[in-house]
């Protein structure tokens, strides 16, 4: 079995995720060949052939490029799975390289299982086993969902570029609108969640975060519905953190929130329901009412 | 020009439910909404309705009680809403749904009026696969242009498109010919409420139906014969749990003081 995986550059760095590629592949017991549009001054540490495009040359992202330099390899190394995680850059990517080779998409698999992969569906609630049933298949990774392979080994580079007229003028970046809170250097992070009710009541959260000298934090369903400013916001759509502890007040555990927050340190998960998906990433659970333990804690600290 | 939003009737999936005997979800009693993105679709077709005077039909392939949705799309002001329904559409993947929604649109293109921009939600919460929009995109040769959360300028004369993506940190802006297909964010506006005269007027309206005999699409492209994706197995995923500490009901004290000697002992209290 073979892989093709298209790794990525943000911002001229090579993305740590990229050894997440290499974790799935390594779980399947597949070969590996990777395509970079980046720069050889970063190059990953891994076995195997490496297509590298210049970033300079073809955009850090050029849709109808970069779908070109991905369909040339495609047609040199003859992979089953050509495999990007589940970023803006493969959300965008992988399903047009679908469209054009003429088979499926497997979107945001988060695990393999005997005879396809698995992936979550309806908030994390449910898992699907999807296999596709075309000889070759687009898979996106959702990211920390695999283990990285640890950085080791020197890729055999060959360059390679490709010219197509596109029809989308890329113009410019801007960037995010300003955090008021940078959440990834937190040390300690109370997240407020849905259980806790309503806007009013995300006080007697923030007032626990204070109280341990660390930041509020805030799972989709909050910031959606306006009770927390986005910048709060914990998950794949908010920011990734990995602070020493992490208490979740009435956090259910939405697929996208555990990938933001599973890597803390220490995880605390304070909810009414013991079977919330939380608990899985959790080191200790409270089965309480948080609108009555997390005050009753705060005011012991 | 015509704009046709894309929408999707799903189950509200923050209340769904886990059978604890058989395993599977509860469908019973499980509210019906629309796609939470696609009304950010819905909304931003209505505004440029009202900005350029564009026409809006909405389109939703699914069973006959999505009627309902199309109906909610009425209600908003949308000028036609059509459900694509057939018993040989079912079990359609991504792939199979999106030859029926380009199919769709293609008709309306030749029979009604040019379209000039497709509209959907990023993904749906139900099947969160993100691949409809684009599947829709590529059968129709329109450009792709997924995570929008700003449509930055639409130039109807030179018929371009600028938009702003959004992407980890920075937003990218990117200008591309009409037609396009766009996939858009929560934050790219926000969904007006239903107006009374327009709900009335949308209860009276009638929704079209559009069958196979309709759009005539070979059967091999559409339902589950035309879906290369199979799902094999759906089910709850089994947790290994943390561990449970005291009862936060009966005994609240007891649990806080158990949380706290644990946080110590861990070293966890003095940061």
């Amino acid at each position: 079995m073979k892989t093709l995986l298209i790794g990525e550059y943000r911002e001229g760095k090579l993305l740590d995720s990229t050894y997440e590629l290499l974790g799935f592949a390594g779980q399947l017991g597949a070969e590996t060949a990777m395509l970079l549009v980046g720069s050889d001054s970063q190059l990953p540490a891994c076995g195997g052939t490496l297509y590298l495009a210049d970033a300079s040359q073809c955009g850090e992202y050029n849709p109808d490029l970069h779908k070109q330099l991905i369909l040339d390899a495609v047609q040199k190394e003859n992979p089953d799975y050509v495999v990007f995680l589940h970023s803006s850059y493969g959300w965008d990517l992988a399903p047009r390289v679908a469209a054009k080779l003429r088979v499926a998409q497997v979107s945001e698999v988060i695990g393999l299982a005997e005879g396809g992969f698995e992936v979550g569906c309806c908030n994390a609630k449910m898992r699907r086993t999807v296999k596709p049933a075309t000889p070759k298949a687009v898979i996106t990774i959702q990211a920390g969902a695999f283990a990285p392979q640890q950085p080791g080994g020197n890729p055999s580079v060959q360059k390679v570029t490709a010219s197509v007229m596109s029809n989308v003028t890329f113009t410019g970046y801007e960037p995010a609108e300003a955090k008021d809170v940078d959440l990834t250097r937190a040390e300690v992070i109370v997240t407020a969640g849905r259980g806790v009710g309503k806007k009013e009541n995300v006080p007697v959260i923030a007032a626990l975060a204070k109280a341990l000298g660390g930041e509020l934090g805030a799972s989709r369903p909050v910031v959606d519905a306006g009770w927390v400013e986005h910048s709060h916001q914990v998950g794949t759509t908010g920011q990734t953190v990995s602070p020493k502890l992490y208490i979740a007040c009435g956090v259910s555990g939405a697929i996208q929130h555990l990938a933001g927050m599973k890597k803390s340190d220490f995880i605390v998960a304070i909810n009414k329901d013991k079977d919330a998906p939380i608990g899985e990433v959790a080191d200790v659970l409270v089965v309480a009412d948080v609108l009555q333990f997390v005050p009753a804690l705060t005011a012991k600290l | 020009m015509l704009i046709v939003v894309c929408i999707k009737q799903v189950p509200d999936t923050t209340q769904v439910q886990i059978d604890p005997v058989t395993n599977t979800l509860v469908r019973e009693g499980i509210p019906f909404i629309v796609n939470p993105y696609d009304t950010h679709a819905l909304e931003e077709a209505l505004r440029l309705k009202d900005r350029f005077g564009y026409r809006v039909a909405a389109l939703s392939m699914g069973p006959p009680n999505a009627e309902a949705t199309l109906k909610k799309a009425l209600a908003l002001g949308v000028d036609r809403a059509i459900l694509l329904s057939d018993r040989v559409f079912g079990g359609a993947d991504t792939l199979a749904t999106s030859n029926v929604l380009a199919a769709a649109i293609r008709k309306l293109h030749d029979e009604f009026d040019r379209v000039g921009l497709v509209l959907c939600g990023k993904q749906t919460i139900d099947g969160d696969t993100a691949q409809v929009g684009p599947g829709i995109a590529s059968r129709l040769n329109f450009r792709q242009l997924t995570l929008v959360d700003r449509i930055v300028n639409l130039d109807s004369v030179g018929r371009k498109i600028r938009v702003s993506r959004k992407l980890e940190g920075r937003h990218e802006i990117v200008e591309t010919p009409l037609p396009a297909m766009l996939t858009v964010v929560r934050e790219l506006n926000r969904p007006r409420y239903p107006k009374v005269p327009l709900r009335l007027a949308a209860a009276e309206a009638t929704v079209e139906v559009w069958n196979n005999q309709v759009l005539k699409l070979d059967e091999q492209n559409i339902g589950l014969k035309g879906s290369p994706t199979w799902v094999s197995k759906i089910f709850s995923p089994e947790r290994a749990k943390g561990e449970i500490l005291g009862d936060g009901i009966a005994e609240p004290a007891a649990a806080t003081r158990m949380l706290i000697d644990r946080l110590l002992s861990k070293d966890l209290l003095a940061l």
